[in-house]
């Protein structure tokens, strides 16, 4: 009896049928940070635009975006966007991408992550880019350099490097986001956990023995716990690092772990 | 059509309050939840004794790592399976509440790090006893340093609650109102903007209250 315990996890293909889920996450996360990076820093640079309208409408498109739970973004771009879009998605999504993105519906999910996520990002490159002594940018314009020379030369390879470890932690967060769009039923670990407690001698996953609800969701857990606390044990080397680099600098404006916010 | 955006919030004000009144106590609860035992996590972070350290940091790599969902799965119907009578509400605030320990455990022990060794030096050898000294003398000033730190993860919180909503628990909050709002009236974008104005009420409310509180005790760090 008391090796009955995690029984599930070798009966049938149930094990490589959670972790294949798993994978599905790992892969929904990176193409949300990779697009949330790229249109976060576009959200910095026109919240730090000079044009008094361009910044109060960034920086009103940036508050607005964070305050929001990310469910609520996720379920009303579920609702909202037309079936069309989704259909244009299914087409024009290349064969190779992965297959979870082959379905419309990837397209509500992961815009919400981006919307959301380039939202924070945007904060903690602005957060970066002001940590720079004023004398940065002044001696760029004195060397005559334009601004956005300055800008691309001089202050993004800086600022933005210190963002790096703050960077990292937004990705342990988004890792744990990316439970959110089982909600939309895409389907990843969350639904595929599911599946594999629903009925003993699941169709899916070939599986004959019952699936206790609380062993696969713990072992879900440790999936996420595993990757998560290797990428916080990253998040802090490149902390220690970056402080190290910078000695000028005794206390980073841009943290990285202990102002990680849930 | 404009007429149709306020009709939806006016027809159905009463679902949408009830549904602010849920999403506040949720919030409410589960903070103070965070804070007793995210008090607790961070005095164990920082005791003398290794063990205790160690059993700290187990806690706040468990709780910080996991995702909040996988957690309302196992404490709900994880937990119902296996023959534990728990109800939605309180499987959902001890999830949202233990989760949010373990960052408030983090951003305390970072505040107990900012108050000088030479303080609990003092206080030491002046005969306080360790735990006399973390309550009377580094804690209060610790406090001082993570309000700003503790306003981030209240509005985080008011974030994180909409999942206790939409997910399996089905809780009627405000998330769940402005679904089922939709769903009735088929008025998408509405529902949804007078839900998301909810939220931003109740992020809003927080940070000035978090910024008066900062400018009456903050110190900066």
């Amino acid at each position: 009896m008391t090796f009955a315990v995690f029984e599930w996890l070798n009966s049938g293909n149930n094990l490589s049928f959670i972790l294949e889920g798993f994978a599905i996450n790992l892969e929904i996360a990176l193409v949300a940070i990779l697009l949330a990076l790229v249109a976060g820093l576009a959200l910095a640079l026109l919240r730090l635009s000079r044009n008094r309208l361009v910044s109060t409408v960034a920086g009103l498109w940036v508050d607005l975006f964070r305050n929001l739970p990310l469910l609520l973004l996720i379920l009303f771009l579920f609702l909202w966007i037309p079936q069309g879009w989704r259909n244009t998605w299914e087409n024009t999504i290349p064969g190779w991408a992965p297959e979870a993105f082959q379905s419309g519906l990837m397209l509500a999910g992961l815009s919400g992550l981006v919307l959301y996520n380039s939202a924070v990002l945007a904060e903690i490159m602005r957060a970066g880019i002001l940590s720079l002594p004023r004398g940065q940018a002044e001696a760029a314009s004195a060397l005559g350099l334009g601004y956005r020379q300055s800008m691309l030369h001089v202050i993004l390879p800086q600022g933005l490097r210190r963002m790096v470890p703050a960077t990292v932690s937004q990705l342990i967060t988004l890792n744990k986001d990316t439970t959110l769009v089982s909600i939309i039923a895409i389907t990843e670990v969350m639904r595929r956990a599911r599946t594999v407690t629903a009925t003993s001698g699941n169709p899916f996953t070939g599986g004959g023995v019952d699936a206790p609800i609380l062993e696969v969701f713990i072992f879900v857990g440790l999936l996420f716990i595993a990757v998560n606390f290797a990428l916080s044990r990253l998040s802090k080397r490149l902390e220690v690092r970056e402080r190290r680099r910078s000695g000028s600098v005794p206390k980073p404006q841009v943290r990285g772990l202990e102002e990680q916010v849930a | 059509m404009p007429f149709a955006f306020f009709d939806v919030l006016t027809d159905n004000f009463d679902a949408f309050a009830t549904g602010f009144g849920t999403t506040l106590r949720i919030v409410v609860l589960s903070f103070v939840i965070a804070m007793v035992v995210g008090t607790l996590v961070a005095a164990f972070r920082v005791a003398p004794n290794p063990w205790l350290q160690r059993l700290g940091a187990i806690y706040v790599e468990f709780f910080r790592n996991i995702p909040l969902l996988v957690l309302l799965f196992i404490s709900f119907p994880g937990l119902r399976r296996a023959g534990v009578e728990i109800t939605a509400i309180v499987a959902g605030v001890a999830s949202l509440g233990l989760y949010t320990a373990a960052y408030v455990a983090e951003a305390l022990r970072s505040g107990v790090f900012s108050v000088s060794k030479g303080q609990i030096e003092a206080s030491l050898s002046l005969g306080f006893s360790y735990p006399q000294t973390l309550r009377r003398i580094v804690l209060p000033q610790a406090f001082r340093t993570v309000i700003s730190p503790l306003g981030s993860l209240i509005i985080a919180m008011i974030k994180n609650s909409a999942i206790l909503g939409g997910s399996i628990l089905a809780l009627d909050d405000l998330l769940k109102a402005g679904r089922v709002i939709q769903s009735r009236t088929f008025e998408t974008v509405p529902s949804f903007v007078w839900a998301a104005a909810g939220y931003l009420i109740l992020t809003g409310l927080a940070t000035v209250a978090i910024r008066r509180l900062e400018t009456r005790y903050a110190v900066r760090r």
